[in-house]
This record gives C-alpha cells, structure tokens and sequence, in this order.
C-alpha cells in the first residue's frame, strides 16, 4: 500500500496557510479565556496576519504541517485564535498581536504549564523576527486554582506590628566575602539602627567563606538582639535558594526552627516548580517569603524581544511571594515611572483596570488573591525618600543597602537617617504636604533633630541616576 | 527602646497630632485607642479603650479620649490605630502618649 496515496485519502496534507486557521479577526474571546498580547516584529517577506496567526498556532494546537492524528480530536476547542491585529504607532513593521487561549489548553494550578505553551517555541520561530509578550490576561476560573502568596500584606503587616509607613530593609555588603560571624554584625548595626529587614544578596547561598548553616545562626542572633534592644520586630531575608529542591526546603526548615519570619527566594533562577514548592511550604509554616528576580533584565529589558516583567510578576503572584522586587525608578536599575507603577498595581490591587499609557493591556482581576508587597531596591538614598514615598506609598518595602552602610558613621548611623527620613516623610504627607515639591525641606527639617540623617544628606547630595530608559510603554491613540 | 512609626521623630505636638488623627479621619478609617503598661514587640493584643470609636470625625472626640485614657493609666503607653473594615485589618498606628513623657 502507498502510504502517501492512502493519507490523501484521509485527510489533506501538507502544509497550509495558519492564517485560515488561526487567523480570526472579530473573534469574542471567552470570560474564561487566558489572552496574550504579542508585541511582534514578522520578516521582511512575512505578512502580519501570518506572523501573528503562527504564534497562536504553535502555541496550541498546530506544528508546521498538518497530521493524521489532528482529526482525531475536535480542535476548534484547543485552537489559540488571534482575534485583533494593529500597528504598533511609530514603530516599522511593528504589531501587536492579541490571542485567546481555551482554558483547558493549560494545568491547574500551573505557572510552568503556562510559560510551556505560551513562551515556549514561538519565541524561536524563523518567520518572526521578533516577539515579546507583553502582557497576560488570567482569567478568574484559573486564578482561583493558584495558592497566591503564602502571606499576603495585611497579614504581614499583622503578624510583625507594622502600620502606616513603608517597610524598610537593606541588602548587606559587600555582597560576598564577609564571615558570618561579621555578617551578622553588618545585620545587627542596621537592624539596631531602625530597619526592620536585612537582606542576603542574590550572589549569597553557600559559598566556602560563609556557608549558609553559620549565616543562619550568626544572623538570627543579630536579628534577636535588635529586637531586644529596640522592641521592635526585626527580620533578615535568609536566602534559601540552593542546588535542588531537596537543600532548598532542608534551609527553610532550619530558618523556621532559628525562629526567622522570613526567607528569600530567586524566583527565576530557581525555577516556578522550586519556587512554587517552597511557596506553598511557606504557606504550611507561616514563613514570610521574599522574593528576588536575578535573570529578569535577560528576559524583560529589550522592547522588542522577550517577556515584559509585569507577566513574570503576575506569574509571581500566581505562585505565591510576599514581596517581589520591582525596580525604584529614581535609582540606579532601569525602570519607566509608569510602566513600574503598573506592576507596583498588579502586585497590589484587587482588580485592575487596562492602562494602556502604564502598559496594561487588559483588565486584570484576582479575585481576593494576597497581595504582594513590591520592594524597591538598588542605588537609592535618603534624598530619594519623598519620591519614593510619593511613588510607592505605605504598601512597600524600601531598600537602602549602600545608601545605608555608606554613611560616615557606619551602618547603624545610615540606618537611622534613613528611618527618620521615611517617618518624616510619612509625617508630613498625611499633614497633606506636596512630598514632590516639599521634598527637599522636608528632609532638611527633618535633620535638625537627626545628626544621622543630616550627615546622610550631606554626603549623596548630588548622586543621581538620570538615564533614559530602555523599556518604555508606547503612547497610544485614545 | 523604639515603638514603631513615628518613634524615630520628636515626640509630636498636640497640633501635630491632630493633623495625624485628621488624616486617619479624612481617609474614613475607624480610630481606635489601645494601652499597655510593658508593650513586648510579639503582643498583639494591648488592651482596648473602650471600643473602637466608629460613629467619630471629630479628632477633638479623639483627643478627649486619648486624654481620659492617660488618666485612667498613668502608667500606660497608648497607640492611636486607623482600622480599615474593608481590608479588615489596620493601615495605622502610632505611639501617641508615653509615661516618661510625662504627658
């Protein structure tokens, strides 16, 4: 029997045209449907609608040529459609595409399902030139099957008696070197001095000069003290993430029996399924969990090719974390105001609305999920304070780990220029006091009564970090 | 010893203070007042005077109590909480009143 004469006969092969199938302008996309906006750049010699029809294909149901076995299923239920096209203004040969994805093409409960399908081998296909994914819409029915953050900031909030002001921490430094036994003297001045958080850097796990059992304990004996000596509660994010799994949890569980509130996981480098893991155990345990985004500039940070962060940092909130880091706009790492005020939102709000101008493109809501505290970190001083305050709100943890240990006087001096200048801050914005244009004397005042912070001010007096950035949200037409 | 927001600050005015309660008021959070006499930063539970004061947007009426309350424990530290009954949980609080202040 020939085989190809005998396939003809039952179904038509060879390969066609994705766009007669996936190509379907006007579509209404179902409430239960997980949308995608494509920003997506086709080949000189590749229409639009062929390019964009291909990455819905390839994302669910098709391969380049058709099969046998395709009519063994009904795959009108599976197929991804693009269902809107449109140029994306000012940009050559720029689209942005929008596709529905059938909820049953995606696992329950599954952040690492969804990446599979939607980020997997599109972002590779010859025919685009380009392609990033900008933004996620899941839909509630799959939002109700993650367990979220293990904590969530109210219970935060609760659970460490903290109220009405912006949390504050600090990454330690240097970042690797250091014993642990000086580790946690770097932990416990700036603890002491008015922080409630110290941070391990991403670089820090297990390294032969500090291995992660002597951290744990030099540094919940500096967490202790501090608390003992200020009564305020204190916590040092204790960085678990490690080899596997099995060392990731064996660190945990140590954290938790040293009596820590919170660890600290890379989500990105670790991977969702680690991730997810140790979520959930922190769920079990009550642990606090911190979430750092090593790898995410790779991903996130060219316009043109990749994932925009706020898709990692929905997925973050999916899989669960109490705080995510987010950028500081004023600081030293890239970060468009407003594109970060968008993710600051999706970590945060209940419901939100599309903003196309903050690039968000769909409504998104989570249904009473936790909310994230988003953590802004990197580069930033106590003249940046009233920004920070202004842009961030009560809902954040604020990071100054050289804008901490680089005063003159030392980490516990640093820690406190930066803790009053936040109170003062706090203070002077509920008096209903403009932090933008009052900044600067808002923190000068302040310092008459804080030797501290008027030696902070002194010295980053004139550090500023004024680049444009890369990423930023295209303006669109009303 | 530190008492969370605000103790890193000089001790605030009664005019200061006013203007704190006045935020607390104007963003429709119920103030509450609650006292200790040894406050431990793992206790949650300072003993309430009397009951949140719901039905109040008058800081004057906050300020009456928060007085009646120093009185009646003189001993006291007393916190001015905003409860918010939509996030079912508090957005502020503050050490308003502290025995060695004398006041």
């Amino acid at each position: 029997m020939s085989g190809s004469r005998y396939a003809r006969t039952v179904f038509d092969a060879g390969v066609r045209e994705y766009r007669e199938i996936y190509w379907t302008p006007g579509h209404q996309p179902r409430e239960t449907d997980v949308l995608a906006a494509f920003r997506l750049m086709p080949q000189p010699d590749v229409a639009p609608e062929e390019a964009a029809a291909a990455v819905a294909a390839e994302s669910s149901t098709a391969t380049w040529t058709t099969v046998w076995t395709d009519r063994l299923t009904t795959l009108e239920r599976y197929q991804a459609r693009v269902y809107s096209l449109e140029p994306v203004p000012g940009r050559q040969n720029q689209y942005l595409a929008y596709i529905a994805y059938p909820l049953e093409l995606f696992e329950e409960g599954s952040v690492t399902s969804m990446m599979a399908s939607i980020t997997g081998n599109v972002f590779g296909f010859k025919a685009i030139r380009a392609l990033r994914l900008e933004d996620l819409r899941i839909p509630v029915a799959y939002v109700k099957t993650f367990p979220g953050p293990p904590n969530g900031i109210q219970v935060e909030r609760d659970k460490l008696n903290k109220y009405g002001r912006p949390l504050l921490g600090a990454t330690l430094k240097p970042k690797l070197g250091l014993s642990a036994r000086n580790y946690g003297r770097a932990c416990f001045e700036l603890l002491r001095g008015g922080l409630d958080f110290t941070k391990d850097d991403e670089n820090i796990t297990s390294q032969p000069f500090m291995r992660w059992g002597d951290r744990f304990q030099f540094v919940m004996e500096a967490v202790r003290k501090a608390e003992t000596e200020t009564g305020e509660r204190k916590g040092h994010y204790l960085n678990v993430t490690a080899p596997d799994c099995d060392q990731m949890l064996e660190r945990a569980e140590f954290a938790r029996q040293l009596g820590s509130p919170i660890i600290m996981h890379d989500y990105l480098v670790g991977g969702f399924a680690a991730h997810t893991t140790l979520s959930k155990w922190c769920r079990r345990t009550g642990m606090l969990l911190h979430v750092h985004r090593a790898l995410h500039a790779v991903i996130d940070r060219q316009k043109d090719h990749g994932i925009h962060f706020r898709v990692l940092a929905k997925w973050l909130r999916l899989a669960g974390g109490d705080h995510l880091h987010t950028g500081t706009v004023v600081g030293k790492l890239e970060g468009d105001r407003e594109a970060t005020i968008g993710v600051v939102d999706l970590l945060r709000e209940d419901v939100v609305p599309a903003d196309r101008g903050r690039g968000i493109y769909f409504d998104q809501e989570w249904a009473a999920l936790p909310a994230v505290l988003p953590a802004a970190s990197g580069g930033i001083h106590v003249w940046h304070m009233p920004a920070l305050v202004e842009i961030f709100g009560d809902d954040s943890v604020l990071q100054f780990g050289g804008g901490s240990a680089g005063h003159p006087q030392g980490s516990r001096a640093g820690a406190t220029a930066n803790r009053v200048a936040l109170e003062a801050c706090v203070q002077a914005r509920n008096e209903g006091r403009d932090l933008t244009a009052q900044g600067p004397d808002i923190l000068k005042q302040a310092a008459r009564h804080s030797a501290e912070l008027a030696a902070a001010l002194e010295t980053w007096r004139e550090i500023r970090f004024d680049f444009e950035a890369v990423d930023t949200p295209d303006v669109m037409p009303a | 010893m530190r008492l969370e927001t605000f103790s890193y600050l000089p001790k605030l005015s009664t005019e200061q203070l006013v203007q704190q309660i006045r935020s607390i008021l104007g963003r429709h959070l119920v103030v509450g007042i609650e006292f200790a006499v040894a406050p431990d930063p793992y206790d949650h539970y300072w003993a309430m005077w009397k009951l949140p004061l719901f039905d109040t947007d008058d800081p004057a009426t906050v300020l009456a109590e928060l007085d009646a309350c120093r009185q009646a424990n003189p001993g006291a530290y007393i916190k001015i909480n905003g409860y918010d009954p939509a996030r079912q949980g508090q957005v502020v609080s503050f050490v308003a009143s502290q025995p060695e202040q004398g006041t």
